[in-house]
């Protein structure tokens, strides 16, 4: 038995303590389920730069705040102070709060039929095995993914049955509420066969002080399923947000996800996509954005298995002050995955000499028909056109701005429904403007 | 002199007569009279880098004028429209520059833009993402609001922009594309125009408008200059050929080599070039740099 660290041994601490304080998994089998989860994240310990996976990201920082994973009964009178954040009011939407599904925040009401929407707790006795299998996949390839299922509080889960569609956004909102606790959540996305989804992901902090957010997703598209998926995270000014996401498609199934990476203290994003029948076809995008001593780190990692499949990834990246940022786009295309289609491209916009990207293509090809494309860009912002700008009587502030903007929204446009692309303009644009 | 501007107001006259007149919006700049000194260059040295390029420039135009700047390529023209319209990477070594009574040196960038400066580029650049109808409609309420004018609403702007687009003969979509961004060399040089009759500048440097466009552009580009051709209007053209001034008549001639200023005179001067070419001038530039120039003046 290896000597356990002292973040190792706060978390067992909270582990103990806790493990049987969320009555939706107290049975025998969710209280195994919960144990393999923390015997795979002893076995792995907390992560530090000398592993590969984390080399350019570090956690001294996160492994030195004693969190508390106590289930706690969130403040039901948040609402004032999350409503203006919530990008679709509209929308229908389900909302936890400090790990906590809150049904007097949620609108669940006008669901299409065909399409599910709950909290994990509700089919956890129902669908347990079920859940279980499917959760355990996932979790235990990445430290903080076993970490979560010894500790999960609730999560979202939902499904739709073949053919059914939900056109309008749903929204999926995590808030932190409350400082000094780490909250684990998870995130069941399955469409059925020729099902159709749009879903909105929200990540959002209202404390300023230290936290943590840890959460595990899991999507799965049948035979032409369609799942267009936006993430925001607008976490706090001392955040820490660690996100695991896999994903697996079936034959002609097609997956669109953009990651925003907008605010908080240090966010990582690992993405993992396999590709399991032909015709199925995946579009990852993102942006991230740092400042003062900011880090968000993208991990993606797309697994061509079968022939004729394509992907088409672009992440971007604006860093100010001492921001840093990480980039690592994974394109694996195995032996039998002839006429694979690829592309990867990451572009960073360094808007202070301080700032600091690591970004690096990594393709693992074993097939050889094969288009395969990447390119990574560092830049700064361009003299000519900011020259040009001013030129025209565009103040010199005004017009850096603009360029900032271009370079951001270009991602934005790329986001299919249009309710949400207009709003997360005007939400980029705020920010850019701020 | 009076008599080409009286020809000139007459003209005006008439344009406006025959209803050709395009929109105007009041920019609400000093009042400028034909004939009152608008730009006066003197001696002015400029470096890029360590490199001198710009040799001591001595030019004065008033309003109403027009001046064409020729000169072989490398001469130093379009580092003259650059130190002119503010550009960082060229600094200014000596001498002096005073526009409309102030000192134009002093002024950065966007504010020479905001006091009636307009350079139309030899390159326009190219802005993924920023619409051609939003930089118009920032370029142009960022000027007005310096003026204390109120801000167009949108309406009203784009009645004035599409006056203007017809008057280039440009398609209207091209306002909802980015900044350059696919356009061909002509449809570049005629945003440039576009935006300068949006703009309506007091000194406006026209740097190598001409050049890749072919007649049909040359044409439309023209009348779209000579439309804004007005008393209390200054253009400076540059180019290297004789070509452009068919189509828009200079009141004055320069030649520029070597980073001075070896000629000027009347149009006929730029007849005279297209005839002998710019060996001459080269050979006047070396002379010039040797310090015994004989530069002729007005
Ligand atoms: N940014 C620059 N860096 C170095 N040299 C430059 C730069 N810009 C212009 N020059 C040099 O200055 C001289 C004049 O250039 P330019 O003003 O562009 O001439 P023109 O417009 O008459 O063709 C040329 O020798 C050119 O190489
Ligand atoms: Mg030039």
């Amino acid at each position: 038995m290896p000597l356990m660290s002292d973040i190792v041994a706060h978390y067992q601490s909270q582990f103990e303590q806790h493990r049987n304080a969320w009555s939706w998994s107290g049975d025998h089998s969710w209280q195994a389920w919960r144990q393999a989860g923390w015997n795979a994240f002893v076995a792995r310990g907390f992560p530090s730069q000398r592993q590969e996976e984390w080399k350019y990201t570090n956690l001294a920082a996160l492994e030195k705040l004693l969190l508390s994973c106590e289930p706690c009964v969130p403040d039901p009178l948040i609402w004032d102070r999350l409503a203006p954040q919530i990008l679709l009011p509209t929308a229908q939407r389900i909302v936890l709060v400090d790990g906590v599904f809150m049904p007097q925040l949620s609108r669940l009401q006008e669901l299409p039929s065909g399409v599910k929407v709950e909290p994990i707790s509700a089919g956890a006795q129902r669908q347990g095995v079920y859940l279980r299998d499917l959760l355990q996949q996932a979790c235990h390839t990445t430290p903080f993914g076993a970490l979560n299922t010894a500790l999960v509080s609730e999560g979202v889960w939902i499904s739709l049955e073949p053919d059914a569609a939900m056109l309008e956004p749903l929204l999926v909102v995590h808030v932190t509420t409350r400082a000094h606790r780490a909250t684990h959540g998870v995130n069941i996305i399955e469409l059925a066969d020729r099902s159709k989804l749009t879903v909105v992901e929200q990540s959002i902090g209202l404390t300023d002080q230290p936290y943590f957010v840890n959460l595990v997703s899991r999507w799965s598209l049948g035979e032409s399923a369609q799942l267009e998926h936006i993430k925001l995270q607008q976490e706090g000014e001392r955040s820490y947000h660690i996100a695991l996401t896999q994903a697996s498609q079936q034959r002609s199934s097609q997956l669109s996800s953009h990651t925003f990476a907008l605010q908080g203290n240090l966010g990582r994003n690992d993405l993992q996509v396999s590709l399991q029948a032909p015709g199925a076809f995946v579009r990852l995008k993102g942006l991230y954005r740092v400042g003062g001593k900011q880090l968000q780190d993208i991990h993606t990692s797309i697994r061509h298995e079968s022939p004729d499949c394509g992907s088409d990834e672009s992440f971007k990246g604006i860093l100010a002050d001492s921001g840093r940022a990480v980039f690592n786009g994974k394109i694996f295309v195995a032996p039998q995955a002839q006429r694979t289609v690829s592309q990867q491209s990451n572009h960073n916009l360094l808007l202070s000499d301080l700032a600091e990207v690591d970004t690096k293509p990594q393709l693992e090809i074993f097939a050889d028909d094969v288009k395969c494309a990447h390119g990574a860009t560092v830049g700064q912002l361009d003299a000519e056109q900011w020259f040009y700008l001013r030129s025209r009587g565009i103040e010199a502030a005004l017009a850096r701005t603009l360029l900032i903007e271009a370079f951001a929204l270009d991602i934005v446009a790329s986001v299919p429904a249009y309710p949400v692309r207009t709003a997360l303009e005007e939400l980029l644009r705020g920010l850019i403007h701020e | 002199m009076s008599l080409k501007a009286a020809a000139r107001l007459l003209k005006r006259a008439q344009r406006e007569f025959t209803g050709n007149e395009t929109r105007r919006v009041d920019l609400g700049f000093p009042i400028t009279q034909n004939g009152m000194k608008m730009l006066i260059i003197n001696n002015l040295h400029a470096a890029v880098g360590e490199k001198p390029i710009l040799k001591g420039i001595d030019l004065e135009v008033r309003a109403g004028e027009v001046h064409a700047i020729m000169g072989p390529n490398g001469s130093g023209k379009s580092t003259l429209s650059n130190v002119l319209a503010g550009r960082e990477e060229v600094s200014v070594t000596a001498g002096s520059v005073q526009y409309l009574g102030q000192d134009l040196l002093a002024l950065d960038v966007e504010s020479r833009a905001r006091a009636g400066v307009f350079l139309a580029f030899q390159y326009p650049v190219e802005i993924p993402g920023v619409g051609n109808v939003y930089l118009l409609k920032a370029a142009l309420n960022a000027q007005r609001k310096h003026r204390g004018l109120p801000e167009l609403d949108a309406m009203d702007f784009l009645a004035l922009v599409k006056d203007k687009m017809k008057l280039m003969e440009m398609n209207e979509s091209m306002l909802y594309r980015s900044v350059n961004e696919g356009f061909s060399g002509g449809e570049k040089k005629r945003n440039e125009i576009l935006q300068m009759a949006v703009l309506e500048p007091r000194l406006a440097i026209l740097d190598e408008t001409d050049s890749g466009l072919d007649i049909d552009a040359l044409k439309i580009v023209s009348h779209g200059v000579n439309s804004l051709r007005s008393p209390e209007r200054a253009m400076i053209l540059v180019t290297h050929y004789q070509r452009l001034l068919d189509y828009i008549k200079p009141d004055y001639v320069h030649v520029l080599a070597g980073g001075r200023i070896v000629r000027s005179g009347g149009p006929e001067l730029a007849l005279e070039l297209e005839k002998q070419g710019y060996s001459w001038v080269a050979q006047e530039g070396q002379e010039a740099q040797r310090g015994s120039g004989n530069a002729t003046h007005e």
